[in-house]
């Protein structure tokens, strides 16, 4: 059993940029460096308690938009504004989670995890759908509407009919509360935007129902 | 259980010129029902749910209510009365955080750069020199000052940016006013001040209050600035994590910077103002 869960898709966290993510139900800020580093950190800055999520990346690192106190890729915070002149203790740190990337698909866990994220080769990521209805009701309701889709490590895998066309779908999930969402990869059969479409019509359908 | 300290002040319930009759403002304060509402004699009266009136005060603009037995008069704030200033009145603003967070974000300077960017500070204008706090004991209240900053457009009346002065007051557990650089007349101050009506822990509403020397910027676009202002500090307030205020230390870092924010945390703490706080069991 893996700790690596699906955060999110590397497409939709371009270099320089920062994502809020659930994980368990732990806040996080996952940012990638304007070099491609990324990282998953604790989104409460140590400072004054601002989400990190919220703040702006500058070349390597990640800085606080509350006061701007900035923090490179270890965790470590390396400038506060307020004093230019002063070497920041190194106690002041964000809190680390661990974070991967394979297959197109961004995993986080804990602690370094000795196990691998799912092999999803042979799947292209396509993107990521939040639909409004926890992981179990989203589970059932996939198992009457795609029953194709049998559960694989990290989600469900398997052949849905598209477009009239047999399509290797992969779901990876990530559930929150009272919302699960789909990051969708797609192999061989249907096109990117019909496989889109069948994605946003499930997802109306699964709603639909689940409303009181 | 409210503590009684916390009871004995005096909050802003409403602004005073917007107070209808019965059963007018049908608001909130520390998370009990109230009404605001002016009698048939004129006067305004504040009651409980359960109809039972309790102090108030009318000043600056508003009306201040105390569920319990005032601990002491509502601060003075002799500006207010001084001819020549405006009073502007900026409306509310509701925020989803504590009361204590909201002015504990009003008494910060450093986060003017990045928050309200190119307005009241900008980078890479960022340094926040050696300032005086003090907890005093003579009026029971915490002041910050010969506080010094770069702004860009200090206010609605400067031009450029200048180095401004400044002086921040805490006037009650939820009142804040501070003292700045006056761009039209060097020998006095602009007041600016936010009132907090703590609706429950975790919400509050602001009131934003000026007294300024600035017989021409026109009414609107003092307001607009204003408004401007709090609503970038909203998209800060309702982030900080956790919702209430941190009393004790180790839960957040302060810095030099933060001086006044600590004094006033310490104050709250040894007056047992702990409504919007969280504090470790002691
Ligand atoms: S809260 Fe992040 S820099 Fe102050
Ligand atoms: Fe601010």
């Amino acid at each position: 059993m893996t700790n690596w869960k699906a955060s999110g898709l590397s497409k939709d966290l371009p270099p320089a940029n920062v994502m809020h993510a659930d994980w368990q139900g732990v806040d996080l800020a996952v940012w990638r460096s304007a070099s491609g580093r990324l990282s998953a950190w604790v989104d409460r800055c140590p400072h004054r308690g601002m989400r990190l999520s919220h703040g702006f990346v500058r070349g390597e690192t990640l800085a606080c938009i509350y006061h701007g106190w900035t923090y490179g890729v270890t965790g470590a915070c390396t400038h506060i504004p307020a004093h230019p002149d002063m070497t920041p203790p190194a106690t002041i740190t964000a809190t680390r989670f661990e974070v991967t990337e394979r297959g197109g698909v961004i995993w986080i866990a804990a602690k370094d995890d000795p196990t691998a994220p799912p092999d999803i080769a042979g799947f292209q990521p396509l993107r990521s759908l939040t639909v409004q209805v926890g992981e179990q009701a989203l589970l059932q309701a996939l198992a009457a509407d795609a029953p194709g889709l049998t559960e694989a490590e990290g989600g469900l895998r398997g052949t849905v009919q598209i477009a009239g066309l047999d399509t290797q779908i992969c779901l990876m999930l990530q559930p929150k509360a009272q919302e699960t969402t789909l990051h969708i990869l797609c192999g061989a059969g249907a096109g990117p935007a019909q496989v889109s479409r069948w994605a946003e019509s499930l997802r109306r359908q699964i709603e639909d129902r689940s409303a009181p | 259980m409210i503590p009684q300290a916390v009871l004995d002040q005096w909050y802003p319930v409403a602004m005073t010129s917007l107070v209808g009759p019965w059963p007018g403002r049908e608001t909130q304060l520390l998370g009990r029902p109230i009404m605001v509402f002016k009698t048939q004699s004129g006067a305004v009266s504040v009651q409980t749910a359960q109809g039972q009136a309790v102090a108030v005060t009318l000043a600056y603009g508003h009306v201040w209510a105390c569920l319990g037995t005032p601990a002491q008069d509502l601060f003075a704030l002799p500006e207010a009365a001084q001819p020549g200033r405006r009073l502007v009145d900026c409306g509310v603003v509701r925020v989803k955080c504590s009361p204590l967070r909201a002015v504990e974000n009003f008494l910060d300077i450093a986060h003017f750069p990045f928050v309200h960017t190119d307005v009241l500070g900008a980078e890479p204008h960022t340094e926040v020199g050696r300032y005086e706090v003090q907890i005093r004991d003579d009026v029971d209240e915490v002041w910050a000052t010969k506080v010094h900053f770069y702004q860009p457009q200090a206010a609605k009346s400067a031009a450029g940016g200048i180095v401004t002065e400044y002086m921040y007051r805490v006037a009650a557990p939820t009142a804040a006013v501070l003292y700045k650089t006056c761009p039209n007349r060097t020998n006095e101050w602009d007041v600016i001040g936010i009132f907090v009506q703590p609706l429950a822990e975790d919400l509050c509403d602001v009131y934003p209050y000026m007294a300024l020397f600035d017989d021409v910027t026109p009414q609107a676009d003092l307001i607009h600035f204003q408004q401007m202002i709090f609503l970038q500090d909203r998209s800060i307030l309702e982030n900080q994590i956790p919702r209430l205020l941190p009393l004790d230390p180790g839960m957040e870092i302060p810095t030099q910077a933060d001086l006044t924010s600590v004094a006033y945390r310490r104050w709250l703490k040894r007056k047992g103002l702990t409504y919007g706080a969280q504090v470790v069991a002691a």
